[in-house]
């Protein structure tokens, strides 16, 4: 499993700063936003548009506030995105939605805790069984 | 106002108490169930909350399960939804002053009865500030995605529902 990660301005420096804390733990972290200037909506299109091409992987995708990336990666069809705040829902949304890609708001989780997230995302697997059913509903949908 | 709700089995309870607290603010409410704690599944009730918003049945829709996040990412799938997932205030008026999000999601085990209550108020009180800049990004959302065959189709889901009763989703 690869960690592909994306930002706008905005959320620049805390992606550097997740990116190599990723990397830290011994995950291959991928940057397809390595230069600053990308708007929330292209950079998320990009991470998107990876994770359905690439589905064993996992998307990181960080702006001010994670919602508006939130509602267009989950646009797209295949593509299962939390946006997230707190560890708990960081480790039940893999195991319970199959979640292959996330949002966090720079403006909103601190450095620290946005660390402690991704690294309880990466971490965690999905439980399958009786989640399954729900996941097959989402991926009608789109 | 007229507010769409909805929740999973899980916290039953939780969206009981925020239509109460809805219905005595003056608001009109539909509820879109669950209504017990019967195992069910959240893209149902996700979906009809978010259909009565896009369709123009309700103004602004509440979806709420254990994270948040099944449901929230079940009614952004309908076409035309714009939800948004949060646990803060901030980022409810932030979705809704910005984006126009006509839905707000919250987990039901994540974020205190209080903070959510208070979301809600934030959420409906908010105004869209509308600028040519946000009406370009909130179309080029809408026009993401969205199956067809789903919009108000109750029998969407049916195949799944048929392969459960058969008992082939097992833990």
């Amino acid at each position: 499993m690869k960690i592909v990660i994306g930002s706008d301005l905005k959320g620049f420096k805390l992606k550097e700063l997740i990116k190599m804390h990723l990397v830290q733990l011994g995950y291959e972290v991928k940057d397809l936003t390595p230069l600053k200037g990308n708007n929330y909506y292209d950079a998320t299109l990009k991470v998107a548009e990876y994770i359905q091409a690439n589905k064993e992987d996992k998307g990181i995708m960080i702006d001010e506030y994670g919602v508006g990336p939130f509602m267009i990666a989950n646009k797209l069809k295949g593509i299962i995105c939390a946006n997230l705040f707190d560890e708990h829902s960081a480790r039940m949304t893999r195991s319970h939605n199959n979640t292959n890609m996330v949002t966090i708001g720079s403006g909103i989780v601190g450095d620290r805790l946005a660390e402690k997230i991704v690294e309880t995302f990466a971490a965690a697997n999905y439980d399958g069984g009786r989640h399954q059913i729900r996941v097959d509903m989402l991926n009608k949908m789109c | 106002m007229r507010v769409s709700i909805g929740c999973d089995h899980i916290v039953t309870e939780v969206k009981n108490h925020l239509v109460k607290y809805l219905e005595n603010k003056g608001h009109e409410v539909v509820d879109n169930g669950t209504f017990d704690k019967k195992r069910t599944h959240y893209p149902i009730y996700g979906k009809k909350t978010a259909e009565k918003v896009t369709l123009g049945e309700a103004d602004l829709g509440v979806v709420i399960c254990g994270t948040g996040v099944g449901i929230s990412i079940s009614a952004n799938k309908v076409k035309g939804a714009r939800a948004a997932l949060v646990g803060d205030i901030e980022t409810a008026r932030y979705a809704k002053e910005n984006l126009n999000a006509n839905i707000i999601a919250m987990g039901g085990r994540i974020v205190g009865v209080g903070l959510m209550e208070n979301i809600m108020d934030v959420f409906l009180e908010t105004e869209y500030n509308k600028t040519p800049e946000k009406e370009e990004i909130i179309k080029k959302i809408d026009i993401l995605g969205g199956n067809e065959e789903q919009s108000n189709n109750e029998n969407f889901f049916d195949e799944f529902m048929e392969k459960w009763d058969r008992g082939e989703y097992h833990d």
